[in-house]
């Protein structure tokens, strides 16, 4: 019994001790780590929107590209971030966070769609804890640009795109990853909220 | 307790700590009996995150530190520490080392942190860091531990370093991505290094250039 008593107390403490430690340190970095997620956050944001970043990394020129270049723009709950460049750039974007449940967890990302609405200008993630090497590689650029110039909407004009590796080729459909179904139909549900709520804010 | 410290340190036993006991605890975790080469164990991560030398020697880093500072805690708390509770205890000890480390690079090596993924955190699961604890710190006091702990680290980091050195010249043409001058202008990087593949080559080759300048084991030991 005494043995008993003597384990619970160990562990007890042990495990207050550990809890502690990385209580502290938790928010120690807590700023740290605040800012570096928002800016990963503004890079996400201007690379769907593909706003010319010249070469441009650090945090700080990262963040007076986005108040240069994106406004912010408030429709019932949908947050949207607009790059109009100057009238002879045919460039211009509107961007909605996109967000829903991944395979192992959240999924975190940014769709961009051209002013009219018709067409996908890019798409990035910047949380995501998918399988590393297979739905992980969501994230690599090889995947993420077969969405620039993907259609809306299908042939009968419903608003919706397929990430599909079976059936025929469509305007609205791209390869998806094999070994990632699982991931890719849940990332294909998430754009299509996404590109729903975009749509409904443009009627 | 004598006996476990005889098999744990061999014939060095009563020797001081810088004299026979130290070094040889250094020999054997670091090549002797290297944790990646010789005893296959940490082979996901040496796979996973060996695409570029860079990511090597973090990781490398990481595994020292968490090594070290585990090691250290499960020895100091080796006598007090009950014997139906010690693995769960390890892995709390080796869970917050870990974390911490895992923190600090969240908060100031946030474009590292974002290459190794997950496997900083997997650290935890590596089967060197719980095995050295068992192993090692349960039965031997506090600075021998230390010792250990660099050296199954280190032994972990410099296999890692050698195959992300070559994944990385032979995959991008580049070291520490910079271009190296008179090789990177002329040769063509072979993407099959950087990919997972490349990573299962080059630990085979790695492993048995170890194994060949080691020499077959011992037949008393088999």
């Amino acid at each position: 019994m005494k043995g008993n008593v003597y384990t619970l107390c160990y562990a007890a403490v042990l495990g207050s001790v550990c809890a502690l430690l990385l209580t502290a340190a938790a928010s120690f970095t807590a700023p740290h780590r605040k800012a570096n997620a928002e800016a990963e956050e503004t890079l996400n944001i201007l690379l769907a929107l593909n706003v010319p970043l010249d070469g441009k990394s650090s945090p700080d020129e990262l963040a007076d590209i986005y108040e240069d270049n994106v406004t912010e723009g408030q429709r019932g709950d949908v947050t949207t971030y607009v790059y109009a460049p100057p009238p002879p750039d045919p460039n211009g974007a509107i961007a909605v966070r996109f967000a829903g449940p991944g395979l192992w967890g959240p999924i975190k990302g940014f769709l961009a769609l051209d002013p009219k609405r018709t067409k996908i200008r890019g798409i990035t993630f910047y949380e995501q804890e998918e399988t590393p090497g297979l739905g992980g590689d969501i994230v690599n650029p090889s995947f993420r640009d077969k969405f620039v110039g993907l259609m809306t909407r299908d042939e009968a004009g419903n608003p919706g795109i397929v990430i599909s590796s079976r059936g025929e080729d469509a305007p609205n459909k791209v390869d998806g990853i094999s070994g990632a179904t699982m991931t890719c139909d849940k990332v294909q549900e998430m754009l299509n909220e996404a590109i729903q709520s975009l749509v409904e804010e443009k009627q | 307790m004598a006996d476990s410290q005889q098999l744990a340190c061999g014939p060095c036993a009563s020797q001081g700590l810088c004299g026979g006991k130290g070094l040889l605890t250094l020999k054997e975790g670091a090549w002797a009996n290297n944790p990646l080469a010789i005893q296959m164990l940490g082979i996901c991560s040496a796979l996973a995150v060996t695409n570029r030398l860079e990511n090597s020697l973090v990781m490398g880093g990481a595994l020292i530190f968490v090594c070290v500072g585990s090691n250290l805690l499960v020895s100091l708390l080796r006598k007090v520490t009950p014997h139906r509770i010690r693995m769960i205890a390890e892995v709390a000890i080796i869970a917050t080392f870990v974390i911490l480390f895992d923190q600090f690079l969240k908060a100031f090596y946030w474009d590292m942190s974002k290459q190794l993924g997950p496997y900083v955190g997997l650290i935890i699961t590596n089967c060197i860091v719980m095995g050295r604890a068992e192993a090692f710190a349960l039965q031997n006091p506090p600075m021998l531990s230390i010792v250990d702990g660099i050296a199954n680290g280190v032994g972990y980091a410099v296999v890692l370093g050698i195959i992300g050195f070559f994944r990385e010249l032979l995959g991008a043409g580049e070291i520490l991505g910079r271009e190296i001058p008179g090789f990177s202008s002329w040769y063509t990087p072979n993407q099959l290094m950087i990919l997972a593949p490349g990573a299962f080559f080059a630990l085979g080759i790695v492993i048995g250039i170890f194994n060949a300048i080691k020499g077959p084991e011992p037949e008393e030991n088999k």
